[in-house]
């Protein structure tokens, strides 16, 4: 058997649909054009005249489309308008037939179906910007894209609902963001969405389905094997899968939370230096959230409970657990377990009194919501921390005020976005994660005092002759850069812009918060952290060769060749001078 | 100060002016027009364009590409004028004129350029 295109099917049904219209339309033109030439016309000097074939077919295209011109090219005979009669009525019958026909093709589910993969498949093919292809648009998935947009990067978009696929052309995204309803472990759809494009820079399989996710990346590795795979997957079955292919990202939405729950429990600074990062509405540089020291009751104890219990554990914070399916005979020693729906009786016994604080993680908004009004009731005091399950209960939680709202599917989409947009964003929380608070407060400290309390942008530079040829030939030329001359101001030389050099990429290693004096090379790549207009200044020193000079030595050198000339013969002048002037001294 | 942009400055706008100098007037009026004053309009401009040889910012590099509009264009104009005049005794008829003061309003159309980007690079800049 061939493999056929959806072309080739898109021909394919336009010809099974219209054979037999067009067959229809060809018999009846024949038919009322030989009978008209056949007919008897008008006598003119004693001889019966004919219309000749060309006529004939002329008479009946106006005739048969319903124009009627009138009697062309002379008058009839009353034989003639006799044929005409019949030719109006079977050729207006038959386009009828035709045009019926064609737009019952446009409505067979088939054809647009088709035509939809068609059209899809070709706009990803021409399309020559970087993309990536996203699998599954629900709530992480959305956000995401829209993520994507404020970043004005592309995405390609595979699901298996037609209702989201349908929703996408309604969104407003700054970018053209293609969307076919498929099912994407299909390595049709994926061939079709560009697994194989040049362009393509990653692969997102984010379905609620860890089997279908598993599935996506297998085929992916198969098509594709150069291609980045960041998955979605939250068993530990699906998670050791994947962690057997390489170039696979494993993320899992609830490890995920669970860490972000941690941080703002145990590492308050890092949390509000990543909230800061990811632009979270509302977070201000150097404002920790103010975290009571304690034990904590953790209702909810399924997947992400677990989670969350792990971390905490791990990290010497106690944690009691409400769950009315935990069994509590398999739990170690020393946890507190009640085993109950996370209610009034259920917080009381598990200690809410003297709790540091709750974290109200079950997978039922109406739950979590039911939890924090009792926790509210009990003790006031308690920090709460809420896990939004649904992005349309937005406003309940909003109203709820509760200290601290996480969305698992918002933390896991801006999780993702930072690995696609700047990995080093991610590496370098998790490098001050793994060390002590007090370097991460004095990031916090320089970065206030550098780029203030405004959002951040954070944007990464590749020091390759496409991106920054101004410091190529620097370089190259003999000459040195470190980080702190790079950023200076060529305005008001010798400040320096509100700008941070976070961390260098170096030949597959990470240099993290590299010193102000730090030599860069070529090839580095350097993340940066400033405001927006501050990129803009530094991206022409990175241009211009005569600002960057500047910037390094201080000098203002000539440009043109003629004042270089003169500089030239001027300093040789000085120093031929010196040592005379040194001679006649003494 | 830089001495270089203030040599720089001065040709580009010392081309402007003359080069407004010259067009100045009535389009098809011989009396209005100065051959001498387009003759050192193209010197001042060739010395700008001198003066840019070897930049290599992108300023620098779309004002070596206005000059050089702008010399094609004078140069272009005062070959017209030769042409005109050896043709018959006297000045270019006023026909002629015109066509030698319109190709000289090309070239104050890139000097203008020149100048504004001049301009706003040095403002830009603001050092």
């Amino acid at each position: 058997m061939t493999q056929t295109s959806d072309l080739d099917r898109v021909a394919m049904i336009i010809l099974r649909y219209m054979r037999r219209p067009l067959f229809a339309l060809l018999f009846v033109y024949s038919v009322g054009i030989m009978g008209m030439a056949l007919m008897p016309g008008q006598v003119v000097d004693g001889e019966t005249t004919y219309m000749n074939l060309f006529h004939a077919f002329y008479f009946f295209t106006y005739t048969a489309t319903t124009t009627g011109f009138g009697e062309l090219p002379n008058g009839f005979s009353d034989e003639q308008r006799l044929w005409t009669i019949f030719c109006l009525y079977t050729g207006a019958i038959a386009w009828f037939y035709a045009i019926g026909s064609l737009i019952r093709l446009f409505q067979n589910p088939h054809f647009i179906q088709a035509m939809d993969g068609f059209r899809f498949a070709r706009k990803v093919e021409r399309n020559v910007e970087p993309f990536v292809i996203l699998c599954g648009f629900g709530d992480t998935g959305s956000l995401l894209a829209r993520g994507l947009s404020d970043h004005r990067m592309r995405a390609v978009i595979l699901d298996s609902d037609p209702e989201r696929i349908k929703a996408l052309v309604v969104r407003d995204y700054t970018v053209a963001m293609p969307g076919l309803c498929a099912d994407a472990s299909v390595p049709k759809h994926l061939l079709a969405a560009g697994v194989e494009h040049s362009a393509c820079r990653a692969l997102l399989a984010l379905t609620n389905d860890d089997d279908v996710n598993l599935k996506i990346a297998v085929m992916a590795r198969h098509l594709n094997p150069r291609l980045g795979v960041i998955c979605r997957s939250t068993s530990a079955r699906h998670e050791a899968n994947l962690r057997a292919l390489d170039n696979v990202m494993v993320v899992d939405p609830f490890e995920i939370f669970a860490q972000l729950v941690y941080w703002a429990i145990a590492r308050p600074e890092l949390h509000n230096l990543n909230a800061w990062f990811v632009g979270a509405h509302g977070v201000k540089l150097g404002a920790p959230v103010q975290v009571p020291r304690g034990s904590w009751v953790l209702c909810g104890y399924g997947r992400m409970g677990r989670w969350i219990h792990r971390y905490l554990q791990a990290h010497g914070v106690g944690v009691r657990i409400i769950d009315p399916e935990v069994d509590a005979k398999g739990a170690e020693e020393g946890l507190v377990i009640v085993q109950a729906h996370a209610d009034h009786t259920a917080l009381v016994t598990a200690g809410i009194d003297d709790a540091a604080g709750v974290v109200a993680a079950t997978n039922r908004d109406s739950d979590n919501l039911s939890t924090l009004l009792a926790v509210t009731e009990l003790n006031p005091d308690a920090f709460r921390i809420v896990r939004q399950n649904n992005h349309e209960n937005q406003v309940a939680f909003d109203a709820a005020r509760a200290d601290l709202v996480l969305q698992h599917s918002l933390t896991t989409a801006r999780r993702i976005l930072k690995l696609l947009i700047s990995p080093l964003v991610q590496e370098l929380i998790d490098w001050l994660a793994e060390r002590e608070p007090a370097q991460t407060e004095e990031l916090v400290a320089r970065l206030q005092a550098s780029v203030g309390a405004e959002p951040p942008h954070l944007w990464s530079v590749r020091l390759v002759p496409g991106e920054a040829p101004a410091v190529i030939e620097y370089l190259d030329a003999g000459g040195a850069v470190t980080l702190n001359a790079l950023c200076r101001d060529a305005r008001s030389f010798p400040e320096e812009l509100p700008c941070e050099a976070l961390a260098v990429r170096r030949a597959g290693q990470s240099i993290m918060l590299p010193d102000k004096d730090f030599p860069i090379g070529v090839g580095d790549e350097v993340l940066f952290c400033s405001v927006h207009w501050a990129e803009l200044l530094l991206q022409a020193t990175l241009h211009n060769p005569y600002t960057l000079r500047y910037v390094v030595t201080g000098v203002d050198e000539s440009r043109g060749y003629v004042f270089a000339w003169l500089e030239d013969g001027l300093r040789r002048r000085r120093s031929d001078h010196k040592p005379n002037r040194r001679r006649a001294r003494p | 100060m830089n001495l270089e942009r203030v040599a720089f400055g001065f040709f580009i706008i010392l081309t402007l002016s003359l080069n407004y100098a010259f067009v100045a007037g009535g389009l098809e009026t011989p009396a209005h027009h100065n051959v001498w004053i387009l003759t050192l309009t193209i010197i001042v401009n060739l010395v700008a364009i001198g003066l840019k040889l070897g930049d290599r910012s992108q300023t620098g590099a779309l004002l070596l590409a206005s000059g050089l509009v702008a010399g094609l264009l004078l140069i272009t104009a005062r070959v017209v004028w030769i042409v005109v005049e050896s043709g018959g005794g006297g000045g270019p008829e006023p026909g002629e004129m015109a066509d030698i003061v319109s190709i000289a309003t090309g070239a104050l159309v890139a000097n203008i350029v020149a100048t504004v980007i001049l301009v706003g690079d040095t403002l830009l800049s603001r050092r």
